[in-house]
């Protein structure tokens, strides 16, 4: 595998905490969805398929809110990917169509459909003024690239990346994008905003498959190992040996202090200063349809959130549990559900 | 073994054949088609017969052909692209196209693209519906598509030529030659259809992008007759075309779809008495491109390749008892990027008698099982009986055992395929009634189909994998009606179909997505000596897009129209000129969820016999 810009050397700077899937950039202002939780449906080929539910405080599920709140806007598109917040905006991700739905995260109201330098689009995040999404172009080659938009205008460019682009976070000034796609791919790339540069190639060993961070470290799962990523040097200071009964490990996210992590239908759970794997799962819940089984997860305050796929052409259901384990409540929500966000 | 037995029971009736050339010998029928057993064996079921001036005022594409004369509902995406029927409520693959009789199915999905066939190229569509995978194999479970080209062996010596243009630069060129003689009879035919198909969406702002196709595809059917006893038939199909794959977001990835698929059959008969034998050997191929992004040069692509040997050997018992014995052999290879190479090789044989015990009572019969190293194949059977308790009415009853056995893409895709899959199955029945007065009909077909092992195709996160899932209970109506009277110049014609669908998963008992209850098409014309005109409705009712039949996703009913009018010059040079308004109501519908169907539009065309 080549990496055209692993010349670079990085300095880090100093870190701060911010979860990659709750509400990155707290924005100012109140509406119907401005406290609750979004479940992003990716829909199937069918643009009408696709859609946002909403969950309020109450626990109460609105469906469908984007065509709700604007019945006469441009449709987001199908195979939503993911979604991604900055100040006022909530960004939704279309693979099918190649673009971006901007909303206003509190009233869910229509702001710009961005259609131009995308292919495939992935994943976003925000820093100084600019969203910055990766992009698969040809999946199963390392083509993949970013796409900038100025969000004072809504203009696009791109930046090539020469290698595969999935999940990305911002820390401290820079944006940490995980070069994992499907077991292609096996470093994290950090990338300097400022100057569009790759500054540092971490090499892995192993395909990531998601990240999270806190306290200036990185925590990266491969399937059978989480590594833990310094983030003043981009070096890798320890990691956490997965059993082999964990194979296929995936969906790691960072909450209070612990590390939530899924294998199959099982969700696990150690502190983060934890060196051993526990071996009990927190959770195991029962899927109708094996194959569409944890599809998304999540854990943000003290709750654990679990979509099941179904059969990706009717509403399916997402599990809410307590962090010790119990089950909260059951929603039904859209076609295909993948991923949860936190808006407050 | 079955399959054994079977094989013992052929070579009994083929030792027949020693004493039976002695018999007097059966004239030849002037009209010769390959497919006999639709003849012969396929009178307890209806079969909607659709010649060549059917075919004529219709579209080329076969979709749209079916949709507006048969019950067949189809999910197009987006006019010319990707179509898939839906017959008596069952899926994609359980409808079986035969080409002069051989099972033309893609190997690699199981179905047939209903936009990859041009009408034009063939004498004679056919529909049979129900059951029929003891004739014709896999897939005909709803029903089966025949396309056929007769031969004729008599001094003949005709040119026609046709030329259509209309709306969206869709033009249309068409060719067809026959010479024959009492000893030699060929046909000849090309066909080209291209198209911008840059229609506006009607009602809303944007038109379909990325929507263009050409094809190309070209007929042959040659026959031979060495002596009174022996006849060489040779049939050739070949279609090459590019489609562009239409938009929904002007902002997706551009794709296309190039295909070329051929078929070649040699066929031997022989007319030894009572006994017609049969010796075919047929070689097909498909091959397919789809480039992901036009842009770019990679390209992912699927191939198979056929080879398939088969005898059929028909014994007259007597006056009115025949018996039929077809042995065939297929081997097959795919190929595709996606696809682990692999091989497969199933022998059939297959039984099947016909009684007419009066002229008022028939019945038919058939058996057939298959062997092949894939998977265990089912025994399969039919039996069916007609009754004409008069002029006035006449009963048919059929039942039989059907399957669609895996594709090569359900058993070797890459990472996904699954070897230890087994076919689908099912047990079906049909009563049918015809009734008839003077000059008009109508047949009204209630049908049962019990499916066990549906292959589904299920997510498993980024991987999709086949499994035998659902049970599938369909039950349903179809009518068809008739009324032709001709007075002075004056000739009317009234066709109309209605077919009432339940298709119904049976774990949840909720109806399949994309099949509506209701659905009916049908054309009225008048002609007057040299003038015809007509018209042609299609309605499509409501249908679910959500296995939990939440019906706030359902697409909408539709109706759609088209009005023709053609005259006819000459004398012995014939021209005719026609002109269509399609959908002339200017209907707003989609049959496929956001797939945006044209609005009102237009088509002109020429025809040149000579």
């Amino acid at each position: 595998m080549k990496f055209k810009n692993s010349l670079f050397a990085l300095l880090a700077g100093s870190l701060f905490f911010v979860s990659c899937s709750s509400d990155d950039d707290n924005g100012s202002g109140s509406g119907a969805y401005g406290n609750g939780t979004f479940v992003l449906n990716e829909g199937n080929s069918n643009p009408s398929s696709s859609s946002v539910s909403f969950i309020g405080s109450d626990g109460t599920v609105e469906q469908d809110i984007f065509k709700t709140v604007n019945p006469d806007a441009p449709a987001m598109g199908s195979y939503l990917q993911s979604m991604f917040f900055s100040n006022d905006y909530a960004f939704i991700i279309s693979g099918l169509a190649n673009k971006v739905t901007v909303v206003n995260r509190y009233t869910f109201e229509f702001v710009a459909s961005i259609d131009t330098d995308f292919s495939n689009p992935r994943y976003g995040a925000v820093i100084n003024g600019k969203a910055y999404i990766t992009n698969s172009a040809a999946y199963a080659d390392p083509d993949d690239f970013l796409t900038v938009i100025d969000l004072a205008s809504f203009t696009t460019s791109t930046v090539e990346l020469n290698d595969y682009a999935e999940r990305v976070l911002t820390e401290n000034g820079k944006l940490y994008i995980a070069n994992g796609y499907y077991g292609s791919g096996s470093s994290v790339t950090v990338f300097n905003p400022a100057n569009n540069t790759v500054e540092a190639v971490v090499e892995l060993g192993y395909s990531p498959n998601s990240f999270d961070e806190q306290d200036g470290a990185l925590y990266v799962m491969g399937g059978t190992e989480i590594s833990r990523i310094n983030l003043a040097n981009n070096t890798i200071s320890g990691t956490i040996e997965l059993t082999d009964e964990m194979a296929g490990a995936k969906n790691l996210t960072i909450s209070d202090n612990s590390i939530y992590y899924t294998v199959g239908t099982s969700v696990y759970t150690l502190p983060l200063n934890s060196t051993t794997v526990p071996t009990e799962a927190l959770i195991t819940y029962n899927s109708d349809s094996q194959w569409g089984a944890m599809y998304g997860f999540s854990a943000y305050n003290g709750k654990v959130y679990i979509a099941d796929g179904g059969d990706f052409i009717s509403n399916s259901d997402i599990y809410i549990y307590g962090t010790n384990g119990t089950l909260i409540n059951t929603l039904k929500v859209g076609v295909g559900p993948n991923s949860f966000y936190f808006n407050n | 073994m079955t399959f054994n037995r079977l094989i013992l029971v052929l070579a009994v009736v083929m030792c027949h054949q020693l004493w039976a050339q002695q018999d007097t010998i059966v004239p030849l029928k002037e009209v010769i088609i390959s497919d006999t057993q639709l003849r012969d064996f396929s009178n307890t079921q209806q079969v909607l017969v659709l010649n060549d001036s059917v075919i004529g005022i219709n579209q080329a594409s076969l979709t749209s052909f079916l949709n507006y004369n048969t019950t067949i509902y189809f999910k197009e995406n987006g006019l010319g692209m990707v179509s898939s029927p839906s017959f008596r409520g069952t899926t994609a693959q359980q409808t079986a196209v035969i080409w002069n009789g051989i099972n033309i199915n893609s190997q690699l999905n199981g179905q047939t693209d209903f936009n990859v066939i041009n009408t034009r190229d063939f004498n004679a569509i056919d529909v049979r519906a129900g059951g029929g995978s003891v004739i014709y194999g896999s897939s005909a479970i709803g029903g089966s598509i025949h396309l056929n080209n007769e031969l004729e062996y008599k001094e003949k010596f005709t040119n026609e030529l046709r030329a259509n243009y209309g709306s969206f630069n869709t033009l249309g060129l068409h060719y067809a030659g026959t010479m024959a003689t009492d000893k030699f009879s060929a046909s000849l035919s090309f066909t080209r259809n291209s198209s911008d198909n840059d229609y506006d969406y009607v009602g809303k702002d944007g038109h379909n992008l990325n929507g263009q196709y050409y094809n190309n595809s070209a007929s042959a059917t040659v026959g031979y007759k060495i002596n009174q006893k022996n006849v060489l038939t040779y049939y050739s199909y070949l279609f090459e075309g590019e489609r562009h794959f239409s938009l929904i977001f002007p902002s997706e990835t551009r794709t296309k779809y190039d295909n070329f698929d051929t078929r070649n059959m040699l066929q031997w008969t022989g007319y030894y008495g009572r006994f017609t034998s049969k010796l075919k050997a047929a070689y097909l191929s498909e091959k397919y491109k789809y480039f992901d992004n036009i842009y770019a040069e990679d390209y992912s692509y699927g191939k198979s390749e056929s080879v398939i040997g088969k005898y059929d050997l028909l014994f007259q018992i007597n006056s009115k008892m025949k018996l039929n014995s077809v042995l065939n052999f297929t081997q097959t290879k795919g190929y595709g990027s996606s696809l682990e190479g692999a091989e497969r090789h199933i022998g059939s044989a297959s039984v099947l008698f016909s009684h007419s015990v009066t002229d008022k009572l028939m019945y038919e019969a058939g058996i057939r099982k298959e062997a092949t190293n894939n998977y265990e194949s089912p025994f399969l059977y039919s039996a069916g009986a007609k009754y004409r308790f008069s002029d006035f009415y006449l009963l048919r009853v059929n039942g039989s055992k059907n399957f669609r056995i895996p594709t090569f893409q359900d058993l070797y895709w890459q990472g996904s395929g699954n070897t230890d899959l087994k076919p689908e199955s099912s047990i079906q029945g049909e009563i049918g009634n015809e009734f008839t007065i003077k000059n008009a009909s109508l047949s009204v077909t209630g049908y049962y189909i019990k499916l066990k092992d549906m292959l589904r195709w299920l997510p498993t996160g980024s991987v999709w994998r086949p499994q035998n899932t659902d049970r599938v209970k369909t039950y349903g109506i179809e009518t068809v009606f008739k009324y032709n009277r001709e007075f002075n110049a004056h000739k009317l014609g009234l066709t109309v179909v209605y077919g009432y669908t339940r298709s119904e998963n049976e774990d949840t008992g909720y109806q399949l997505v994309y099949v509506p209850y209701h659905k009916a098409s049908g054309a009225l014309s008048y002609g007057y000596k040299r003038l015809t005109a007509y018209y042609q409705f299609l309605y499509t009712g409501e249908v679910f897009t959500r296995s939990d039949n939440n019906s706030r996703y359902n697409l909408d009913a539709y109706t759609t129209g088209n009005i023709g009018a053609e005259y006819t010059f000459g004398k012995t040079t014939i021209y005719k000129l026609g002109a269509q308004v399609l959908n002339v109501w200017n209907a707003d519908y989609v049959s496929v969820d956001s797939r945006q169907m044209p609005g009102r539009n237009f088509n002109f065309y020429f025809t040149l016999k000579l």
